[in-house]
């Protein structure tokens, strides 16, 4: 998608304590509520930009997400055994909320 | 393997083969568990293997197809004629087949057809039993064979391999205990040939079998199951001439290496289950396990969305970890719904609690919920005062005063009533909650030990009902007339109907009562009820325009139903019905299954037991709905693990594959 809209390969997400997190647009791609706010039809500044700001969501969460939608996409059509994906129990909560609100 | 143990001996059989019969083989032919029809015969080549066969072997071969041609009992020649005839049909013989390795269990005829088979296609086959089929195919087979013995004498004798060398030692082994089997399978045969009837033990599935489908076998070396492709020949074993599976043909390549056939096996489940485990899980559900996992030490949940909290209510309750204590995680002011998947552990003071912190519910679910008493019921009625929808499985201790209590108090609020596994639930009780709760749109009872005819009056009553749910009520004591006075008085209303167990109602049910008056039908259960024959459900569906159509039909274990009911369902209902259990329907074709082609919107299907399932019938579904998502297909023995499927699809049960528990 990327290619052929002549969009940069990575987007930057901002997480609401300011860390900036770039990562490749089809690992963002993997969340429903990214790929909406990128692909959306109408020139948001999200998908005009690349740049999402996620006032809710703190940089260790968004971390871990951005951690897990790379460990998605590389076992994504993996035919060996896919390592477990560990998540702290402290954060375990926090980030059930991140995913939920990332549709991920 | 045992096929070595070769003795001469007296006793002619069936497919003319002597020798000593093993314990299984005995019980095999006892049962008349015998071999698949013969495959069809492709003109393919002999793989080159074949010509390294010894002379030795060549020369046993050889012996035993004149044997078999040469000795056919003159009471089957009429038989060998007509299949003689036959076979020239372009249709193909059926193909499918489940294999036993080769072991001391092949039978005689088995061994005979193999060789022929062998013959013909040159390529050795595993010695196969199925497990149903019937005398007239056994003799089909044991005929043909001969007849092709000599027809191919000339062609299989330069490339004759070993494994045919290899079945015609078997062929010595399996007579001395079956001179009296014979002349009872002889008579079977006449029987069979007079009336045509197909029993259940022995059931030909020569009507239903699939054409040109893939076939399972069983690896000679690693016994591992695997199967062959429609069309493909299979690499051959050198050493005995067996088949062997992709794994060990692989190896056969490298030189000199012994086999090993454990971890070939495991390296070949290893792949299945990654195979199944590529779908990565969602990052909410990561979390939602590991919450789970360490539930004991949450404080709070906090804000997440109830989605997620019943997820993990529905986790912890499995893993038994719902108590007192974290019971409390899942009570708030604001909630309106609150299912607790088991109760178990919460003791009635906790139970109690959850009217302390949830004022407001207006659904309640609790189920295993044995501890909640009296005290914590009438609490219940009295300060639940939102309540709307109850549903309890297996309240052990409520009394019936307490029940008439409760239906008063919550009088005409009360829309769903759910009620399982209670012995105190009375007549009365019932009485009071159709008395008193007239608003009732969903009601649900089931497993009440003292259900029985009477009970259907007071339903009769509640003219609102949307959806009712009977569930196995006491045995024999359900009379048809009753239920159908029932279903015409509310049926017109009724999207949901369930009639689970009623094993003894009998068609008027469907005839007089289901297909008159409920138009509005949608969901459809009649799980278990044995006396439903297929001529009622074909009526029932057959120009059926009152309704609709079906989206939810469950004839699990309706075990009477064949081909026609079938028919008439998928051409009624075929563009509706998104979920379909037909588990233990084992009177169906494949003809009839094929008809589920029509079902285009159908996203779970429940096949198992469905003998005559196979590839075919699968991939025609697969194509025809793109939204199927669930295929159930236990103990469905044609489908082989290259049966159909796409990604997103979900197919549970098939025998190649091993069993992993989070599809259970």
């Amino acid at each position: 998608m990327a290619a052929s809209t002549g969009e940069s390969e990575y987007v930057t997400l901002e997480s609401s304590d300011g860390f900036q997190f770039i990562v490749h647009r089809e690992a963002a791609m993997l969340s429903g509520t990214v790929r909406n706010m990128l692909s959306s039809a109408g020139q948001f500044t999200e998908s005009t930009e690349g740049v999402i700001h996620f006032r809710d969501i703190k940089a260790v969460i968004l971390e871990k997400v951005c951690k897990y939608w790379y460990y998605k996409a590389r076992h994504l059509n993996s035919v060996t055994e896919i390592p477990h994906f560990e998540i702290e129990p402290e954060y375990a909560l926090e980030t059930l909320m991140a995913a939920d609100f990332l549709d991920t | 393997m045992s096929r070595r143990n070769r003795s001469g001996n007296s006793t002619t059989f069936v497919n003319n083969v002597r020798g000593p019969t093993s314990a299984l083989t005995s019980f095999l032919n006892e049962r008349g568990i015998r071999r698949a029809n013969p495959a069809p015969r492709p003109a393919t080549p002999p793989p080159a293997v074949e010509d390294e066969s010894s002379q030795g072997d060549l020369e046993e071969e050889e012996e035993t197809s004149t044997a078999a041609s040469s000795s056919t009992p003159p009471s089957r020649s009429t038989r060998t004629a007509r299949l003689t005839r036959g076979r020239t049909l372009p249709t193909p013989t059926p193909t499918s087949r489940t294999t036993t390795t080769r072991s001391e269990s092949e039978s005689s005829s088995d061994d005979d057809d193999d060789d022929e088979e062998e013959e013909e296609r040159l390529i050795p086959i595993a010695v196969t039993v199925r497990s149903t089929r019937s005398v007239r195919t056994r003799a089909a087979i044991a005929s043909t064979s001969s007849s092709k013995a000599t027809a191919s004498s000339s062609k299989a004798a330069a490339s004759s391999s070993k494994a045919v060398a290899s079945s015609s030692k078997a062929a010595g082994p399996s007579k001395k205990r079956r001179k009296k089997d014979d002349s009872d399978d002889s008579e079977d045969e006449e029987f069979h040939d007079i009336t045509g009837y197909v029993s259940r033990s022995k059931f030909s599935h020569k009507g239903r079998m699939p054409q040109g489908s893939n076939r399972i076998e069983f690896c000679s070396r690693c016994r591992a199951r695997f199967t062959i492709k429609a069309g493909t020949s299979p690499a051959v074993d050198e050493d005995d001439g067996g088949l062997l599976c992709p794994t060990c043909a692989g190896e056969e390549s490298a030189p000199n290496v012994t086999p090993k056939p454990k971890p070939a096996k495991r390296a070949r489940r290893k792949q299945q289950k990654a195979d199944i485990e590529s779908q990565v899980p969602t990052l909410q559900d990561l979390c939602i396990q590991k919450i789970a996992s360490c539930i004991e030490d949450v404080e709070a949940f906090g804000d997440i969305s109830e989605i997620s909290m019943d997820k993990i209510c529905k986790i912890i309750s499995r893993n038994r970890s719902l108590n007192t204590d974290t019971v409390h995680l899942f009570l708030d002011t604001r909630h309106t719904d609150l299912s607790l998947y088991d109760c178990t552990d919460i003791t009635a003071d906790g139970l109690q609690n959850i009217a302390k912190f949830c004022p407001n519910l207006r659904s309640l679910k609790l189920k295993f919920c044995g501890r909640i008493n009296d005290t914590v019921m009438n609490y219940y009625a009295e300060h639940l005062t939102q309540l709307s929808s109850l549903s309890l499985i297996g309240p052990i201790l409520i009394t019936e005063a307490i029940y008439i209590k409760l239906f008063k108090t919550v009088g005409e609020r009360l829309e769903r009533f759910e009620l399982k596994h209670s012995a105190r639930f009375s007549l009365n009780a019932l009485k009071a909650l159709c008395e008193h709760c007239p608003n009732l749109t969903h009601l649900r009872l089931g497993d009440l030990n003292l259900m029985n005819d009477d009970w259907i009056e007071p339903i009769t009553g509640l003219t609102k009902l949307v959806s009712l749910r009977l569930r196995n009520p006491e045995r024999e004591r359900m009379t048809t007339e009753s239920l159908v006075k029932l279903i015409q008085t509310v049926g017109s209303g009724l999207v949901e109907l369930e009639l689970k167990g009623f094993v003894s109602v009998e068609d008027p049910v469907l005839l007089e009562a289901i297909r008159p008056s409920c138009v509005r039908l949608q969901r459809l259960n009649i799980l278990g009820c044995e006396e439903f024959t297929t001529e009622a459900v074909e009526t029932l569906f057959k120009d059926w325009s009152t309704n609709g159509g079906l989206t939810y039909l469950n004839l699990e274990n309706c075990v009477m139903l064949g081909d026609a009911a079938l028919e008439a369902i998928t051409a009624h209902s075929g563009a509706t019905l998104e979920d379909l259990n037909i588990k233990g329907l084992d009177e169906l074709t494949k003809e009839s299954l094929l008809t589920l082609a029509r079902c285009e919107n159908l996203g779970s299907l429940d096949a198992s037991w469905c003998r005559a399932m196979d590839d075919e019938v699968l991939e025609k579904l697969v194509e025809a709905a793109p939204k199927l998502a669930k295929v159930i297909v236990w103990g469905d023995h044609r489908l082989t693990e290259c049966c159909p499927s796409r990604k997103g699809m979900k197919v549970v049960g098939r025998e190649g594959d091993y069993i992993d528990l989070r599809f259970m």
